[in-house]
C-alpha cells in the first residue's frame, strides 16, 4: 500500500494554514528510551493544567518553561498560551514530509502566499471565508490555526527514514533563542521529543529547517493500536522565544487513511 | 580528569556536529545542502534567511545552517558562529568578477574568535560549468596556503553532478570528530 497523507480539517484562510508540526511523522518515531521517563512529573502537568484553565489574559503573561512541557507526560488539556501571544509575527508557511528511501513526498500543505485562497475553494467558500477574516475578532475560533488534524495510510508506521521540513516566517523584529519543543504521544505513551534551537532569526527572513530521522521499530501489538485507535495519537508543538512560551500548536493524527471497514 | 576531558566526554557522548555554510550569494550553498541530503535541486531559490537540517551521518548528528549570502545579509551571519564546528566556505567557481569580495568576504571569517576553532572546508562549486576555475586556481586566489589558524582543505565539486561532494563533506566530519571527539 503506498503511503498517502492528508490534512482533514479545513485550510485556515487567515492564521497559520500551516499549524505546523513540524515533525507529524515522528507519531510513529516510538523511542523506548523516552517512553519510560513518562512518570516523571505528574505535579507539573497539574500545574500546566492549572495555568492552561485560567482565563486568557493570564495565559498571555503565562510562565509556562522549556523544562515544564518537557516534563509533560500527556497531551495538554488546553493550550499554555493565548493565540496573541506570538508577538514575533512567526508564521508557519509550509510543512513537508518526505520518505528518504524512495524520494517521495508523502505530506505537503503551504500556505499561499500573500492572502490568496487554495485552489479548489469556490467563490462563495472564498467570500464566507472573507467575511469571516473580517469579524474574526467577534466569531471565529481563536483557536483555529493552531490545530491540525492528520489522516495517513497504515504504511507510514513502516517507513525507515523520514525528513520533516517547517519553512516559516518572522516579522518585523529579530528574533533571539527560538526554540521548538515538540512532544508525541499515543494515549499517555510519549514516543518522541523534538527539542530544536534554531537561536536567531533574522527580521523579515523566511527559515526552513528539515529534521531527517529513522524511525524505530515500534512493537506490532503498539502499531496495530495506533492505527485502530485513529486521533488517540496526538501531538504539542511548543515554540519559546527567550524562554518564554510564544505559541502552542496541536495535532492529531489517524493511520487508518485507505482502509475499508 | 581536567575540565577540558570532561566537556569532551560529553561533546562524544553526544556526538552532534554544527556545521556552518557561508560563502557569497548564488555560490550554491543550498543547493549543496539539498544534494547532500538527496533532495530535489530544480526549484532553488535565493536563501532570504537560514536553511537548516539535521541528519545522522556516519554515526553523528549533524546540524547544518545555510544561511542566505546576500549582501544584506551578510552582517547577520555572525549571529550563527556560536559552537560551530565546521564551516563550510562555497565558492562559485565560475564567478571570476567576484573572486576578490569572496576572498575578502572569507578572511573576515576566519579572523572571527568565534570561528577560531572550526575546521575550513573550501567547496569550488559549479566545476560541471565550462570557464570555471580549478581548486588550485582558486586556491591561490584565495591564499589559502597562507592559513595557520584552521585546518581547511580545498576541493573542487559540482552539486548538480553530486561530485566530489560526499567525501569532502566526509572530510569535513572526519577533521572535527578527530578534533573534538578524541580524548588524547
Amino acid at each position: 500500500m503506498s503511503v498517502v497523507g492528508k490534512q482533514l480539517n479545513p485550510v485556515q484562510t487567515n492564521s497559520a494554514a500551516v499549524a505546523a508540526n513540524s515533525t507529524a511523522a515522528a507519531v510513529a518515531a516510538g523511542s523506548s528510551s523516552e517512553v519510560n521517563n513518562a512518570n516523571a512529573a505528574a505535579a507539573v502537568v497539574a500545574a500546566a493544567a492549572a495555568a492552561a484553565a485560567g482565563d486568557a489574559k493570564r495565559k498571555e503573561e503565562s510562565n509556562v518553561t522549556p523544562e515544564d512541557v518537557l516534563r509533560l507526560n500527556k497531551i495538554t488539556d488546553d493550550y499554555l498560551c493565548s493565540a496573541n501571544a506570538n508577538v514575533f509575527e512567526i508564521d508557519f508557511t509550509r510543512f513537508k514530509i518526505r520518505d528518504l528511501e524512495s524520494g517521495a513526498v508523502l505530506f505537503e500543505i503551504a500556505k499561499p502566499p500573500s492572502e490568496q485562497f487554495p485552489d479548489g475553494l469556490s467563490v462563495e467558500d472564498t467570500m464566507l471565508a472573507a467575511a469571516e477574516d473580517l469579524t474574526l475578532d467577534d466569531t471565529a475560533d481563536p483557536n483555529a490555526g493552531r490545530y491540525v488534524r492528520y489522516q495517513f495510510t497504515p504504511a507510514f508506521l513502516n517507513l525507515k527514514t523520514v525528513g520533516a521540513t517547517v519553512e516559516f516566517t518572522v516579522g518585523s523584529q529579530p528574533v533571539n533563542n527560538f526554540r521548538m519543543i515538540e512532544r508525541h504521544f499515543f494515549r499517555d505513551r510519549l514516543l518522541k521529543t523534538f527539542d530544536f534551537e534554531f537561536g536567531y532569526c533574522i527580521p523579515y527572513s523566511k527559515n526552513t529547517c528539515e529534521h531527517i530521522y529513522e524511525f524505530p521499530n515500534l512493537p506490532p501489538d503498539l502499531v496495530a493500536e495506533m492505527i485502530s485507535s485513529p486521533f488517540e495519537t496526538r501531538s504539542d508543538s511548543f515554540y519559546f522565544v527567550e524562554n518564554r512560551l510564544v505559541m502552542h500548536n496541536k495535532a492529531d493524527y489517524a493511520y487508518d487513511g485507505g482502509i475499508i471497514v | 580528569m581536567g575540565f577540558l576531558t570532561v566537556l569532551k566526554k560529553m561533546r562524544q557522548k553526544e556526538k552532534e556536529m554544527r556545521i556552518l555554510l557561508l560563502g557569497l550569494d548564488n555560490a550554491g550553498k543550498t543547493t549543496i545542502l539539498k544534494r547532500f541530503n538527496g533532495e530535489p535541486i530544480d526549484e532553488i531559490s535565493p536563501t532570504l534567511g537560514f536553511n537548516i537540517k539535521t541528519l545522522e551521518h556516519n554515526g553523528y548528528t549533524l546540524n547544518m545552517w545555510d544561511v542566505g549570502g546576500q549582501r544584506s545579509l551578510r552582517s547577520y551571519w555572525r549571529n550563527y558562529f556560536e559552537c560551530t564546528d565546521g564551516l563550510v566556505w562555497v565558492v562559485d567557481s565560475a564567478d571570476r568578477m567576484r573572486m576578490e569580495s569572496c576572498k575578502q568576504e572569507m578572511q573576515i571569517l576566519l579572523q572571527e574568535e568565534r570561528l577560531a576553532g572550526a575546521t575550513l572546508l573550501v567547496l569550488c562549486n559549479k566545476q560541471d560549468l565550462p570557464g570555471a576555475l580549478n581548486s588550485n586556481e582558486i586556491k591561490e586566489i584565495l591564499c589559502l596556503d597562507d592559513i595557520t589558524t584552521h585546518h581547511w582543505l580545498v576541493v573542487g565539486v559540482s552539486a548538480v553532478t553530486g561530485e566530489k561532494l560526499l567525501s569532502s563533506m566526509d572530510w569535513l566530519i572526519d577533521d572535527i570528530a578527530k578534533r573534538i571527539f578524541t580524548l588524547d
